[in-house]
């Protein structure tokens, strides 16, 4: 791995040692794609190779996410210098995310703000019958702006050097988001619509899913950051494996509200 | 010969909406003013020349099976 020549180096840039693990990714994407395509065909062998082709992706992220905390939070490696183009680095990401959702709703307003004729020329379409936005929509809402609050709160306690705080409050998090996921997936069970329901069911359905697989991977990373605070990973001055957490989740708090005021309100009856 | 006038709801060169509207009109005339009512043969004048006959006939269709979708 490193060696003295590392130190001597006289940059404060980390140039990372030949890895692994972003070809593995790339051939871990391979079974993915190709069984997620499968299966989307009803082809049995789909979802044996998209399960395979997940299982090897995420355990590459793992063990590359592995290295990035052995290199930084052990080796020391992630400088001032490395801590801000990762800042910038992971706010860009953020921004490409957003772009990512930006479709959908164009997708959704496409549809929404000229009805088809051929659907009645009114929204949602005649015979939905779409969700109460104020019943769990709102209270989905609610969740989220709290655990938004939360993180927040764990974040000025890892400030102040509260450890134990910090705990509790992304504890807090944590149980709000994953509240979150079980309020949304009993509402997707007992939906009286599908995504196969005419563009209604379409646009629902994509973007509220691809909402909820963000919830999914937003809630993943803050666990893991608990589990690096329980380690004591994190210092009152660097943690930027929480704050990007953070910002990750007030990302997915802000593009839920756009959801309920879009989808859920503006486009119920 | 006449055609329906210029409808300043529907500027645009696609008139599809025009068309579905004067057709929605008509048969909400008709439900206030009941079957026949005079004053409804202009919206039918219109609806008639601005659709193409493929979608009347359809429509029609759709409402003697009772599942068209429009409000009226």
């Amino acid at each position: 791995m490193t060696n003295n020549s590392c130190l001597d180096r006289r940059h404060p840039y980390h140039l990372v040692d030949p890895s692994p693990w972003p070809i593995t990714l790339s051939f871990a994407s391979v079974p993915t794609t190709v069984g997620g395509v499968l299966a989307f065909h009803s082809i049995r062998a789909g979802g044996l190779l998209l399960g395979s082709g997940l299982g090897m992706l995420l355990y590459t992220l793992f063990l590359w996410w592995r290295d990035v905390i052995r290199e930084s939070t052990y080796a020391g490696l992630h400088s001032a210098c490395v801590h801000q183009g990762h800042r910038y680095g992971f706010l860009m990401f953020i921004a490409s995310e957003v772009m990512f959702f930006i479709a959908f709703f164009w997708a959704f307003f496409h549809s929404a703000l000229g009805p088809a004729v051929e659907s009645g020329a009114i929204w949602p379409p005649h015979g939905l019958m779409v969700p109460d936005p104020w019943g769990i929509p709102f209270l989905n809402t609610l969740i989220l702006l709290g655990s938004g609050a939360s993180v927040t709160w764990a974040h000025h306690a890892l400030f102040a050097g509260s450890e134990k705080a910090a705990v509790n409050a992304l504890a807090v998090t944590i149980w709000l988001a994953l509240l979150f996921v079980l309020l949304q997936a009993m509402e997707y069970r007992d939906a009286p619509f599908t995504m196969s329901d005419g563009i209604y069911g379409s646009t629902f359905f994509v973007a509220t899913g691809f909402h909820g697989v963000h919830v999914i991977i937003g809630t993943i990373f803050l666990i893991c950051c608990a589990i690096r605070h329980y380690l004591g990973h994190f210092t009152p001055t660097h943690h930027f494996g929480f704050e990007a957490a953070a910002w990750y989740w007030h990302f997915v708090d802000v593009v839920w509200l756009f959801l309920f005021v879009s989808i859920y309100w503006w486009g119920g009856h | 010969i006449k055609t329906a006038p210029f409808d300043i709801r529907f500027p645009s060169t696609n008139q599809t909406k025009h068309c579905y509207t004067r057709y929605i009109e008509f048969h909400k005339c008709q439900k206030e003013r009941g079957e026949g009512a005079p004053e409804c043969q202009k919206y039918a004048r219109y609806y008639r020349s601005l659709c193409p006959s493929e979608w009347i006939e359809r429509w029609n269709e759709q409402r003697a099976d009772g599942v068209f979708c429009g409000p009226y």
